[in-house]
Formats: C-alpha cells, structure tokens, sequence
C-alpha cells in the first residue's frame, strides 16, 4: 500500500516534470488548440449555467441571513467576495472535473487500451510529449478564463436576486463588487485556476496513462480520476486559502 | 536477432533462452497458441520490454544498451502494425499516415501529403485519406495500419502483431498478399507473429513455434511440414 502511494506519486512527478520540459522545449502549438477549444471552449455552456445558480443561489442565501441585521445593503460586496476568492474558481473547477477530467481520463484510457499509446512509443513519440504536456498546458491557460466568465455570470446571478428579491438598487449592488474587487482577492481568484487547471488536467491524464484492459477498466480508472481531482481541488482550494490570508491578513 | 533471450514481465518469465535470427531481407513468421509468448518476442525487439537475460541485436545493435533517447531514435527505423491497428482516433487516416513523417522530418506539408497519398495508394485505400478510423472496417484499419508503418522509408525491420487476426478470409488473403508485397517493396526483413498457420505460409520464408515460452522447432516450410513433433503435428491437423 505504501510502496504503491510512494511510486504513484513518482510516476506522478515524473510525468509533471516532462511535461513542463516538453512545453518549454517542443511546444504543439497545433495539439494546443485543439485542447484549448476542447477544455475551454467547450466547457463554456456548463461553467455559464453552473456559475449563474450559483450566485443566485448564494445571493438569496445571504440575503435571507443579512436582512435581520440590516446589512442587506452589503450584499454586492458579500457575493462577489464569496464568488472571485473561492467560490468561482472552485464551483468551475468542480463543474470542470465531471466534463474535462473524465473526457480525459476516458480519452487517454481508450487509447492505452487499444495501443496507441504503445504506437506512439514506437513510432519514436514520448506519449507524455503528445498527449500529457498538451492537455496540461491548455488547462491551465484555459482554466482562469473559464473562472473570469464564471466569476461575472455568478456575480451578475446575485444582482438578479439582489434587485428582484433583496430590492437593493443595482448600483449600491455594484459598488459592492467594486469594492469586494481588491488585489488580494483578485490574486486570489487569479491564482486558485491556475492550479485547479492543472489538477483537473494532469490527474486525469495520470489514471487515463495507467489505465490497461478493456472498457470495464478505462470505466472505473476514470471514476476514480474524477474522484481524486475533486478532492485534490478542494485540498489545494484550502491550502491556497491559508497561504493568502497568511501573506495579506484579512484584507480584501 | 535473439542470443539467449528471456523475457517478460516484472518478475516474471514469458519467454526463455530464444535463440532466433532473421535472414537479410527474409520474413520470419512466429507461430504458437494465445499466451505462448509470441508478442512478447516483438515487444522486446522494440525496446518495450528488458530481457532478463540474452540480447536482441538488430542492425548490429544491442536493444537493451540503448538510452532513453537512442531508444526513440531505434524505434523511428521500426515499421510496426499492432494487432488491431492502433490507428489514432483523433487523427484522419492521411493524418495517422503522415504523422511519422511530421515528427521525424523536414518534409513539407505538400511534401508528406504527396507520400500519405503514394502510401494509401499502394495500400488500395486512397479514397479514405479524410476518413477517420471508426469509420473504417477492421480490415482496412489494418491496411491503414501498414501504411503507416511503411512511412520511414528505411525501415531496419517490420514487425507484423496478428495482422490478421479477427479478419474474413479474403480479407485475411489480402492482408497476407500486402505484407509479401511490402517486403518485396522494402526489401527489409519482417517478423510476423500470428496463429494462423494458413496465413504463415502465405507470408513467410522461415517459422518457428512457441509453446510455453520456449521455442521448438525453426526452418522453413519443409522442415515444420516434416516435423515429428506432436505439438507440432496437432498445430499442422487442427
């Protein structure tokens, strides 16, 4: 049990550390496209839908508990706080692992099933150089623009709530946001989907390489790949929180 | 050629004390029944697997002392069709036909697309180029798959994995004529593993047999048909 956690973790390593020497040194710009549109793009509708109940959920929430203390007023600032520090990036990321970690796995599981993968080696191709470095690279390019779209449809879902429910002016709403917008917040938002761009992507290549036998197999290395990245989400989603309150304190 | 070789996996044993060469310019046809080993033989030519003991010398060439990037160099010069294929989904079959050509040369696109076509040509399936795999029968994957491994245009050998296996008869009689006609084309040696006895002779100049991992009888077509032994003569009755 040990041994297997101490070489997964090598093996992991490993293919984090020649992907990132593949990307510098041979990038697919082509390969990179092709992912960039099928992680980004492709994950606009789902990021869309998921961020915008979000926030209208969220908003009607704590608009529920604010009202008694008077504070409803303070809505705008209280949601979009929420939504660009945490729950943007991590309600994207989590959205993000059932579509692009499984596509992946499941895509790359497929293909070590049916020997491309061992093709690939063959024909003179790292496979970590044609399909890992790729998928990694386009996630974590594409994650935080997906976060920003995510972000201002969540925001924008508060505002609905905010003016039909709440009865707050749109403008007091907006000078909320305004004022929850700060650099560490938008560190903060920045940086959680990049590293969530990369564990959605290189965890689900990791199990998709290791998965072998037929379709049962890829079927439930892929369950566990989308497992594993929510939970490694939420893990990193803690730590990065610590780190920046630790660095800035309460501001923002 | 094979010196002694064991091969396997992790700690385990598939194959033992082999000794096996390729004539220049001939094809070698491995014959044995599921899990006898014949795979792992190819496997181990390709770099894929180290040998517990023995050496794979191709070419001149110690497969085992190779590094990491000589390895991928070796494997340029290999033509190899998978049992089913292998065909990259993703990818059309002008596009899995070219792709060794884009990674390993400086060729021009209209370049490699005038070889893609030349190739699919001679595989009789140039109508397909824009095609994608999962719109292909399972015999005319495999054809893709033979051009495809005929891109390097020096292979030092071609390694054939149950090329047909799964296929008709006509169809496995066309795979079989293709492979003699790339041989006749290349001129480099091949290695064909398969259990189908029919289809051996069809391609072959020298079989040999496994069983258990361990070879029995080599020689050309006389010396199996001549064979006394038992395992032999039920493989030649069946």
């Amino acid at each position: 049990m040990l041994f297997e956690l101490v070489e997964s973790i090598q093996s992991f390593s490993l293919m984090v550390y020649h992907s990132a020497r593949y990307s510098l040194t041979n990038f697919r710009s082509r390969e990179v496209l092709i992912q960039m549109d099928r992680i980004g793009v492709g994950s606009v509708p789902i990021v869309f839908l998921a961020s915008l109940f979000a926030g209208l959920d969220m908003a009607l929430q704590f608009e529920v508990v604010m009202a008694p203390y008077g504070a409803k007023a303070l809505l705008g600032k209280v949601v979009a706080t929420s939504i660009v520090r945490d729950m943007g990036p991590v309600m994207a990321s989590l959205v993000m692992s059932a579509r692009v970690t499984s596509g992946i796995a499941s895509e790359v599981g497929m293909m070590q099933a049916t020997s491309q993968i061992e093709a690939l080696s063959v024909m003179g191709v790292d496979p970590i150089d044609q399909i890992v470095a790729p998928r990694i690279l386009s996630g974590i390019l594409m994650m935080p623009i997906l976060s920003v779209i995510g972000d201002f449809l969540g925001i924008f879902g508060g505002l609905v709530i905010a003016f039909l429910a709440a009865h707050i002016p749109a403008p007091l709403y907006w000078s909320g946001v305004r004022e929850a917008l700060t650099l560490p917040n938008m560190v903060n938002g920045a940086l959680k989907p990049v590293v969530f761009g990369f564990i959605l992507t290189s965890v689900g290549c990791f199990y998709g390489m290791k998965a072998g036998g037929g379709a049962a197999m890829v079927g439930r290395t892929t369950t566990r790949a989308v497992v594993a990245a929510a939970v490694w989400i939420l893990v990193a989603n803690f730590l990065i929180s610590k780190l920046l309150l630790n660095l800035w304190g309460n501001e923002g | 050629m094979f010196e002694n070789v064991s091969l396997g996996y992790s700690d385990k044993v598939i194959v033992r004390d082999i000794n096996i060469e390729i004539p220049d310019g001939k094809t070698l046809v491995i014959l044995g029944g599921s899990g006898s080993g014949k795979s792992t033989l190819l496997k181990g030519v390709l770099g894929l697997l180290h040998c517990f003991s023995g050496r794979i010398v191709v070419n001149g060439a110690v497969v085992d002392s190779f590094s990491q990037s000589e390895l991928l160099s070796y494997r340029q010069r290999i033509g190899m069709v998978f049992q089913e294929g292998a065909l990259f989904d993703s990818m059309t079959v002008g596009e899995n036909v070219g792709f060794w050509l884009w990674e390993h040369t400086d060729m021009t696109d209209s370049e490699i697309e005038e070889r893609v076509r030349l190739l699919l040509s001679f595989v009789g399936l140039i109508e397909t180029i824009n095609l994608y795999p999962g719109e292909l029968s399972g015999g005319m994957k495999r054809r893709v798959a033979i051009a495809r491994a005929m891109a390097p245009q020096d292979p030092l050998v071609m390694l054939y994995d149950e090329p047909t296996t799964g296929l008709d008869p006509f169809t496995s009689k066309s795979i079989c004529d293709l492979i003699r006609q790339v041989q006749k084309e290349y001129g480099a040696s091949s290695l064909v593993v398969t259990h189908d006895l029919q289809d051996a002779f069809r391609v072959g100049d020298f079989f040999t047999f496994v069983k258990d991992g361990s070879l029995i009888v080599t020689g050309d077509r006389d010396t199996i048909s001549e064979s006394s032994d038992p395992f032999i003569r039920t493989f030649l009755a069946v």
